[in-house]
């Protein structure tokens, strides 16, 4: 039996705060079983566990912190071009305390 | 007359002379664009009130070009090709289309892609499939179908693209054009809306090596905005362009393209392949060596599920920022959580959301290992390989897909039992970040496929001079799209 099923998937797609169709959720599930199998050919290399993640394409990055320098920020008039709703120069967005 | 159809170097030859106007160029390109868009559905925005501009002598100053709606470009529509930033318009430019403003290029729209870059089909854009104008049944790939589309159409020379699997270099073959990837880093990525950022990549898609050179030339620099670049001001790839490649050496990888790998293959491939030996041919004529080496299996066929873990983790952290609330078109709801998930539901493709669940799965706490971190250490053991290649041999040639550009009605964003490494190995190139180039090889059923050349980090000149050399000795430079079918 297969370790993926439909309301995994579900609980996975509500903690992302996306809804799916049933079609969706099969795609996904039919995904995660290729997927899984790959990743047990993966784990069959020889000492995969002893290889360091790559993380990066590039290894030899050159970490430089910039000067503090004070900068022009955005102008506000600007930046309130992209919103719908605002007052002034408050932008109003949902409540998110009780 | 038209102009569109020819390469930088002779445009700007004319706008020099005084042949042809700025103004003249802006208009034919913006009148393609509406044809083109009639045909193919390449552009989300056509900028109608694009004006010319003043002739310098960067060869990129008053030519018109295209930019893929993943750019940021300030007071201008950039969706991402998603119904989640539908009425997005931003405040600042990306730093490549800065760069290329500098240069005096005129932006005359932007292009389609799959929904944030991640697709490869260009079937998930917001606004509709973009048709490959060699054959309308058939798909341009992805996601720089908009870009590849209209290139390879003659609307202008150049458009820019992103590439985090194979997002340039596979849409190129199937239009018949040249598709670049430079280093990673070359380009920054600072305004590029972020797919997967340990992946993704800025670059061109022309009609020549040269046009590449010159156009990625234009984009490049350090950007104190993105930490990833890197000093490539005494990098000059125009300036450098030779066909003089005698005595480089090129191999290719057994397990990916020999014929006795698919005893089953149907004529496209087996045509697509014969055609590749064919140029491997050229280019021992050219001087060069080119030899076959093997790679382990095990490794090729675990790396379509390195690509989708790593790129699917680093899609879905990077994307939480689309909730309809900073970004985009607000929902409805009874509270902020309501609201942002009718946002997702309704505004994410379902590609999309697939993604976002197999990222999301991969890096829980309990399968972090499992997935992720094997996913990545894969990544270091084909990278790793790789650069063993590159310490004997200057680049590694192999042909670009399984043949010529797909019917719609296959679809090639799953991991399939069936994947062929044929179709993936490009993804390397985004693994180590190293510099890779599509271009036209021929044609397979009358219509176009491509060959790519991949070389080590900062070996950009390299790899540009081999392509160079090659494309020299085939019919393909500047081509233009012949509907076929």
């Amino acid at each position: 039996m297969s370790k993926f099923t439909k309301e995994m998937v579900n609980d996975y797609a509500e903690k992302l705060l996306i809804g799916l169709t049933e079609e969706e959720n099969k795609m996904v599930l039919d995904e995660f079983e290729v997927i899984d199998k790959h990743i047990d050919s993966i784990n069959e290399l020889p000492n995969i566990s002893s290889v360091e993640p790559m993380t990066h394409c590039l290894d030899d990055f050159v970490y430089e912190l910039r000067e503090d320098e004070e900068e022009d920020s955005v102008p506000i008039d600007e930046l309130l071009q992209n919103c719908d709703d605002y007052v002034g120069s408050e932008v109003r967005v949902p409540k998110v305390v009780g | 007359m038209s102009y569109m159809d020819k390469g930088l170097v002779e445009l700007h030859e004319l706008l020099k002379n005084g042949e042809v106007t700025s103004d003249e160029l802006v208009k034919e390109s913006i009148a393609k664009s509406h044809e083109v868009q009639d045909k193919y559905n390449a552009f989300v925005t056509i900028l109608d009130d694009a004006k010319g501009g003043e002739v310098t002598d960067n060869i990129l100053s008053a030519i018109p070009y295209g930019v893929k709606d993943n750019y940021s470009t300030k007071g201008i529509l950039s969706t991402g090709s998603s119904n989640t930033l539908k009425d997005y318009v931003p405040f600042f430019n990306a730093t490549a289309i800065d760069k290329l403003n500098a240069a005096g290029a005129v932006k005359v729209n932007k292009t389609v892609l799959d929904e944030f870059g991640m697709g490869g089909t260009g079937t998930t854009g917001h606004t509709g499939i973009v048709k490959n104008p060699w054959d309308p049944t058939r798909m341009c790939a992805g996601s720089s179908s908009g870009s590849a589309c209209a290139v390879a159409a003659g609307v202008y020379p150049y458009a820019t693209g992103s590439d985090t699997g194979d997002s340039i270099r596979k849409p190129a073959a199937y239009c018949g054009i040249v598709g670049y990837k430079p280093t990673y880093g070359m380009i920054s990525r600072y305004g590029l809306f972020a797919f997967a950022s340990s992946l993704d990549h800025c670059g061109a898609l022309t009609r020549s090596v040269e046009d590449a050179a010159i156009v990625v030339d234009n984009m490049k620099g350090i950007d104190k905005n993105d930490m990833t670049t890197w000093d490539s001001s005494d990098i000059h790839l125009y300036d450098n362009l030779s066909k003089d490649v005698k005595g480089k050496k090129l191999c290719y990888i057994k397990e990916i393209c020999n014929p006795s790998m698919y005893p089953n293959a149907g004529s496209e491939l087996k045509e697509h392949l014969d055609n590749f030996y064919t140029v491997v041919d050229k280019c021992k004529e050219l001087g060069m060596t080119v030899d076959e080496v093997s790679v382990d299996s095990k490794l090729l066929n675990a790396l379509a599920a390195v690509y989708v873990v790593i790129s699917c983790a680093e899609a879905t952290s990077n994307m939480s920022n689309l909730t309809g609330i900073i970004f985009g078109p607000r929902s409805e709801g009874e509270n902020y959580i309501d609201m942002m998930t009718d946002y997702r539901t309704k505004g994410f493709s379902p590609l999309i959301k697939r993604r976002f669940i197999i990222g999301s799965y991969v890096l829980q706490a309990q399968n972090k290992d499992r997935y992720f971190h094997n996913a990545q250490r894969v990544r270091r053991l084909l990278v790793d390989r790789w650069k063993e290649l590159f310490k004997d041999y200057d680049a590694v040639i192999l042909p670009v897909g399984s043949g010529p550009a797909k019917k719609f009605e296959t679809d090639n964003d799953c991991v399939e039992e069936d994947t062929q490494i044929l179709e993936e190995h490009l993804q390397v190139g985004n693994f180590g970040g190293f510099p890779s180039i599509t271009i036209p090889d021929g044609f397979v059923n009358g219509l176009p496929v491509g060959v790519n050349i991949t070389g080590n980090c900062y070996d950009d000149q390299n790899v540009l001079n081999i392509a160079y050399a090659l494309e020299g000795t085939m019919n393909y430079k500047n081509q233009i799209a012949k509907e076929v079918k």
